[in-house]
């Protein structure tokens, strides 16, 4: 049988436009002949997200991100995204950004709401779950804090070892420096307690381990509460230090001398495979927090006994 | 003086003719009875004839960007995901289409040049015009639009048999499971991608028609203008689709 | 009727026709005759607007083609019937859609008056076979004839032959004469045959026009032909074997 050109041309197209179509949901991961629903969202921060990033219920990869912009009016971020029709999203549920840009793996997480409760229509609406701008806090403070920490734990190093050879030394001193004894052995028990403290951080630091984005699903508001606090903390712990190093010149003096790591805690604190352990800074400050998060009436207790001293 | 001539005045002059024949053209696009039988003719010559070379060469290249891809990209660091990310964008955006636009610059633009200029220097053209009939809209609407049509249908084969030679390489030659290249490939899709290569090969459709009727339509001088014409077609062919592939890549991505 | 104006006519730095002019009486047949190369063709496609004259003026019917739009012209021309000099058939076409071509394009005829009208056409250039055949298929005078077949498909007012029975041996150059004559005689068409043939000028021409290096050199009625004195026409005549003017 002989088709006519029109027959011909036309059945190509028909063909062509179904693969295209049929293509393009695949790659989209969009079920092949089943419908979507159609979900709108906003959120305060994109934190990376764009079109063809995945919808996940439960881990579940059920749709994909259509567009995002921001919205003029509330200067968040509006998320258009749709679904898998044949997944009711109730009312109630919400929405949040989860995975990590630098490593190209954004996406929008769903937390269902109650299963009884009515579905949310085409085109509705999702809650975004309310959340401060973590991932970027925590990358631009990162350095600074693990800077501090480094600076301080330093400083206490040096004036403990400072103390230690005071305290075990009978040679004559300056005047200055004998009176300030008392003092001193105060201080050397109260940097003692913290050593342990520290040392104990450290230890957590270096064996700690989990994925940075475990800690950014579920615990985020938390965890920005323990970022302030460790942040206050470090501030305090420095300013303290500062006032102390300012009581007398000798020891100041004896810092230069004798910040060149002695003691343990100096050697804790200079020796290079705790940085080599940790593959970045990020994952050690992951790693911090992460302790932080699991301990941190610790870190709280500490700042108490700094405000005491 | 002679420099200003071959630099400005006669480029000039051929983009003038170039577009005045395409006004010439779309001025008669109204006139659907006299193009209109043309029309699925060069559909067929234009796309369904040139199905099986676009999707012989989309497979091997689609197999080979997978093999390559493995080749340069998977150590024990590099998931072999990545073959997907790799051999499904590129097809979608610049594999389907280039390579359907350069093998149409040969086999569709030397043909319309060659067949245009015959018309021209056995005065067939002449004669279409003699009869009253406009010439422009009979013979070059129809081979235009045909491939303004049929050129995004060839990117859709081209892209569809690539990726699964791409696939099929892949699996059977052991370098990634179907899934593992499925999951590479959807990573990094974005819905434009495919409509940016739908653009890409209508404007590719639209250069390589268009400008091989131009060099067929005003084809001087006997055979061997005819055969000046289907090369320069050709030549002129690929280079403006490469200058529209950087033009809309630069504009549109 | 048809009038060109004193045009002259130049390709690139080569003139070709130099302030040409010839008057075409309605229901007469002009032979136009002329060494090769003189410019009759380029002259011929002046007449319906193929080429544009540097200077001067064609009036068809009175109407300056040059100054009409694309569309008027359009159908002015649909007017003519042209056999070009190498037939110009479509070589995608067969010789049957060549000759079925005009009628389908401008007419709403029906496939089987089409094929009735292709099938008299092609009898009367004597090939009522050949309608399958690709032009490719056909000798060059066979594709002349058809070629023929098509210019008059639609009957029209006008019909232009360049050199119809060059190429043809004499019996069948004949009968092509005798069509030239019965579609003037009874349908009243205007002809322009261009020809190196002196037997058709004498047998179908009411006047001829002599075209001398691109220049109109002679014009006149076949009586007057043959009481010409000059000596260039004459020597053009006489290379075609014919004797005219005084005898010496
Ligand atoms: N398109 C063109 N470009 C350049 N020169 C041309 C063109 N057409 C014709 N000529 C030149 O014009 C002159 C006249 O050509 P034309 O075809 O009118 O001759 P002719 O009288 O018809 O000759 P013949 O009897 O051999 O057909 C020739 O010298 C030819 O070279
Ligand atoms: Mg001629």
């Amino acid at each position: 049988m002989k088709y006519s050109n029109e027959i011909k041309v036309g059945a190509t197209i028909i063909i062509a436009t179904v693969i295209f179509i049929l293509g393009v949901r695949y790659f989209e991961d969009l079920p092949l002949f089943r419908g979507t629903h159609q979900l709108e969202t906003e959120l305060s921060n994109a934190a990376g997200l764009i079109p063809g990033n995945v919808v996940r219920v439960n881990g579940v990869v059920v749709g994909s991100v259509d567009a995002v912009r921001i919205n003029p009016q509330t200067n968040g971020v509006r998320v258009g995204f749709h679904v898998d029709s044949g997944l009711p999203i109730p009312e109630g549920s919400r929405t949040m950004v989860s995975g990590f840009d630098a490593l190209g793996v954004v996406r929008l997480d769903i937390a269902l709401g109650p299963a009884d409760n009515p579905r949310i229509p085409e085109g509705g609406f999702v809650e975004g779950r309310v959340t401060t701008d973590l991932v970027a806090e925590l990358t631009d403070r990162a350095p600074l804090l693990f800077d501090q920490v480094d600076e301080i734990v330093g400083n206490v190093n040096a004036v403990l070892g400072d103390s230690r050879v005071l305290l075990g030394s009978d040679s004559d001193l300056q005047g200055a420096l004998l009176s300030a004894r008392r003092s001193m052995t105060t201080m050397d028990n109260l940097l003692r307690t913290q050593q342990a403290n520290i040392a104990s951080a450290i230890e957590n630091v270096n064996g700690a381990s989990g994925s940075f984005n475990t800690f950014m699903e579920g615990n985020a508001d938390s965890l920005a509460a323990a970022v302030s606090g460790l942040n206050a903390t470090m501030a305090q712990l420095e300013s303290t230090l500062d006032g102390l190093d300012g009581t007398t010149a000798a020891i100041d003096e004896l810092l230069g001398k004798l910040n060149r790591g002695e003691g343990t805690l100096g050697l804790l604190l200079n020796d290079e495979t705790m940085y080599h352990r940790t593959d970045s800074l990020l994952t050690s400050l992951q790693a911090l927090i992460d302790d932080f998060q699991v301990n941190p009436g610790k870190y709280l207790k500490e700042m108490r006994l700094v405000d005491l001293f | 003086m002679p420099l200003v001539r071959t630099l400005l005045v006669e480029p000039a002059g051929s983009v003038g003719r170039y577009a005045l024949l395409l006004w010439k053209a779309f001025a008669t696009l109204g006139d659907m009875k006299s193009y209109r039988k043309n029309i699925f003719d060069q559909m067929v010559h234009v796309g369904l004839e040139s199905m099986p070379i676009v999707a012989l060469a989309a497979a091997f290249s689609g197999a080979v960007t997978t093999v390559q891809a493995a080749y340069q990209l998977v150590s024990p660091l590099i998931p072999t995901s990545i073959i997907g990310s790799i051999v499904v964008p590129s097809m979608i955006l610049e594999l389907g289409a280039v390579l359907t636009g350069f093998i149409l610059a040969g086999r569709v633009g030397a043909r319309i040049a060659a067949e245009l200029g015959t018309m021209r220097v056995t005065e067939q053209i002449d004669a279409l015009e003699a009869m009253g009939l406009n010439s422009v809209g009979y013979l070059i609407v129809p081979r235009v639009l045909a491939g303004v049509f049929m050129f995004p249908v060839l990117y859709v084969v081209a892209s569809f048999v690539g990726i699964t030679g791409g696939m099929a390489v892949g699996v059977f030659g052991g370098f990634v499971p179907l899934g593992e290249f499925v999951a590479g490939a959807r990573e990094f899709f974005q819905p434009f991608d495919p409509v940016f290569g739908l653009i890409k090969s209508l404007v590719f459709g639209f250069t390589i028609t268009s400008i091989s009727c131009y060099k067929g339509y005003f084809t001087k001088g006997g055979a061997e203008g005819v055969g000046r014409a289907t090369t320069e077609a050709a030549v002129m062919s690929c280079v403006y689709l490469l200058v529209a592939d950087l033009f809309l890549a630069v504009t549109l991505l | 009727m048809i009038k060109v104006d004193n045009i002259s006519k130049s390709f690139g730095d080569k003139q070709v026709l130099f302030n040409v002019s010839l008057e075409i009486r309605e229901g007469e047949t002009t032979a136009v005759i002329g060494r090769s190369g003189s410019g009759k063709s380029v002259l011929m496609k002046h007449i319906i607007g193929l080429l544009i004259p540097d200077e001067g003026r064609v009036f068809v019917d009175g109407v300056n083609i040059d100054d009409i739009s694309y569309a008027e012209l359009r159908k002015v021309r649909q007017q003519f019937g042209v056999l070009f000099q190498g037939g110009a058939l479509f070589d995608s076409m067969s010789a049957f859609e060549n000759v079925a071509f005009p009628l389908r394009t401008f007419t709403s005829k029906s496939d089987s008056e089409i094929a009735y009208e292709v099938h008299q056409c092609l009898t009367m250039v004597e090939l009522p076979d050949v309608g399958k055949k690709m032009p490719s298929e056909l000798s060059g005078g066979m594709q002349k004839r058809v070629a023929l077949a098509r210019a008059i498909a639609l009957r029209p007012r006008y019909i232009l032959y360049d050199e119809p029975t060059s190429g043809l041996d004499p019996e069948t150059s004949n009968t092509i004469d005798d069509l030239i004559k019965s579609l003037a005689e009874q349908l009243n068409v205007t002809s322009i045959v261009i020809t190196h043939d002196m037997h058709s000028v004498l047998s179908i021409a009411d006047r001829a026009a002599f075209i001398y290096n691109g220049r109109m050199h002679w014009v006149g009625t076949i009586d007057e032909l043959h009481a010409s004195t000059d000596k260039t026409l004459c020597d053009f005549v006489k290379a075609n074997e014919y004797q005219i003017g005084p005898r010496s």
